[in-house]
């Protein structure tokens, strides 16, 4: 006799393969439906991801032409398949009534459990914790980046080019937690609907204004009232939500008062200004920090420490220059990273390279360890400074 | 795209499959092709606890059950072929169910050991009894 089958059921009856007691046996046949069922896929999951998948907070990313990932709501995992050269015969569990089942192996009739393989799987997907690829991130919000002229002439922004959340996630290998991370790093503000970055132009007048504005009406910048400069910056003709993005972007809030009160941040601030003083191209040291110090808020005070992973140093002759070359223009992905900072520099001193590879976080992986990978570490001498080249030349 | 890895059950109730796990290859007469179709692959057989044989035609193999290191999810493919029963973020038109859960297996990793039938040779003597 036969049990009703259930919807998925193949009643293989595994159970009874894993609870022999000692002296006993089953027979383990071919399924009746036994055959290469492609559609099914083992996924080696560690105890600790195993509430995920179960709870449907898992879900796997990527574009027809990329490897895989799969992502929970914080990691992100590069997917393997792994070939085994074994006969792994699976075996489905039965269904709640224990079924008869008659075997005719030999000829004989004879009603006993009988446990059935539907499949021989060829291996397993196994797991590894990954990086998130978040280049991608970088590529798409650079297509469009919003700027003052935007608003000006009206709403007719063609929506091609920019993107949604909801674009973004099926869009990038990483986790919904990683993605918005890394829109926080890139300063990036969801407007409409769509995420986007800010031109630095666009950024540097508004702060500008906000300064101008604070010496004008006589603000404290460490205690500005989000109100005043909203309004005030509005009948300037800057959109509230830009200039809610700068204050974010530039300070932080305080917190124990009825109004909401923004300090601006004097590093960040100081940033921005050394910035536009190179938007020109190289300068010498000299007169860079001249004119730095005459463009920033009075009581702010200017450090070339700010500046670190932002500028680069070099020497002419007796002469020190100072450039920009920003580590958030720089590739995420380790390998690319560091061809991109021997390509800018055959050789660097480690006070000169930390910067540049200080948000680099691999699993697994520690700086050190990064160093490895990709460098050669050569030191003339027990004083000298190490210097770092590329591993691969 | 995205696919969504879907799950109707809960841990506890997600439904365990095994494993019988051979090194090689199990071979059937030429004469059956492809119908294996309910056909018996051999018999496993509790030795003691933990351990198990499994006889296949006139070989035997030993083996033991050992929980995995890592479990195994099975997941089935499936094509959402409805516009109303997907998600709206299944962009991709498919979608992995979780069907099922590995936490076992019973691997089998000795040489197989040839059961021979019964000796035909009598032991001495009998044999001598017989004579005589």
């Amino acid at each position: 006799m036969e049990v009703q089958q259930k919807r998925e059921g193949w009643d293989g009856q595994a159970e009874a393969s894993l609870s022999l007691t000692p002296g006993s046996s089953i027979p383990i046949c071919y399924h009746s439906q036994f055959g290469s069922h492609d559609d099914l896929l083992l996924l080696e999951v560690d105890d600790k991801l195993l509430p995920d998948v179960l709870g449907n907070r898992v879900s796997i990313r990527g574009q027809p032409d990329e490897d895989a990932v799969l992502c929970t709501l914080s990691s992100t995992y590069v997917m393997k398949f792994v070939r085994t050269s074994n006969s792994v015969f699976l075996i489905p569990p039965g269904d709640s009534i224990p079924t008869m089942k008659t075997t005719s192996a030999n000829g004989e009739m004879s009603t006993s459990v009988v446990a059935s393989a539907i499949t021989v799987a060829p291996g397993n997907i196994e797991l590894i914790q990954a990086a998130p690829k978040l280049d991608k991130l970088k590529e798409l919000l650079s297509q469009k980046p919003y700027n003052l002229e935007e608003d000006l002439h009206g709403s007719s922004v063609h929506k091609a080019g920019l993107h949604r959340w909801q674009d973004l996630v099926e869009m990038i290998q990483a986790s919904e937690e990683e993605i918005r991370a890394a829109l926080m790093s890139l300063s990036a503000v969801e407007v409409d609907g769509y995420w986007r970055i800010v031109d630095d132009k666009t950024m540097y007048e508004t702060l500008d204004m906000i300064l101008r504005n604070s010496v004008l009406h006589d603000w404290q910048i460490s205690a500005l009232s989000e109100d005043c400069v909203l309004s005030t910056m509005e009948a300037d003709g800057f959109p509230p939500w830009i200039v809610s993005h700068c204050l974010e972007t530039h300070g932080s809030k305080v917190y124990g008062s009825n109004d909401t009160l923004w300090r601006l941040d004097e590093k960040r601030v100081c940033l921005r200004f050394a910035l536009r003083v190179l938007s020109g191209g190289k300068m010498k040291l000299e007169s860079f920090m001249d004119k730095w110090e005459q463009s920033i808020p009075s009581g702010m005070k200017a450090d070339l420490k700010m500046l670190e992973g932002e500028v680069l140093y070099d020497k002419f002759g007796v002469e020190e220059w100072i450039r920009v070359f920003s580590v958030s223009t720089l590739p995420s992905n380790p390998a690319n990273r560091f061809a991109a900072l021997f390509r800018e520099r055959q050789k660097w001193e480690w006070k000169d390279l930390e910067p540049y590879i200080r948000d680099i976080h691999v699993p697994g992986l520690s700086s050190e360890g990064l160093l490895i990978k990709y460098t050669r570490r050569t030191q003339p001498n027990a004083e000298a400074e190490p210097i770092f080249s590329s591993r691969y030349t | 795209m995205q696919i969504r890895l879907k799950c109707t059950c809960r841990e506890e109730e997600c439904r365990e499959w095994s494993i019988i796990e051979l090194q090689g290859v199990v071979e059937s007469h030429p004469s059956l092709g492809e119908h294996l179709q309910n056909l018996e692959i051999g018999r496993l057989c509790c030795v003691s606890e933990g351990n198990y044989t499994f006889t296949v035609g006139y070989h035997e193999l030993s083996g033991t059950k050992m929980a995995l290191k890592k479990p195994l999810v099975v997941l089935k493919k499936k094509k959402v072929g409805d516009a109303c029963e997907s998600d709206s973020s299944d962009s991709s038109g498919v979608e992995l169910e979780v069907i099922g859960i590995i936490r076992h297996r019973i691997l089998f990793k000795t040489r197989p050991k040839a059961l021979i039938s019964k000796p035909l040779v009598k032991d001495k003597k009998n044999l001598n009894d017989l004579k005589s």
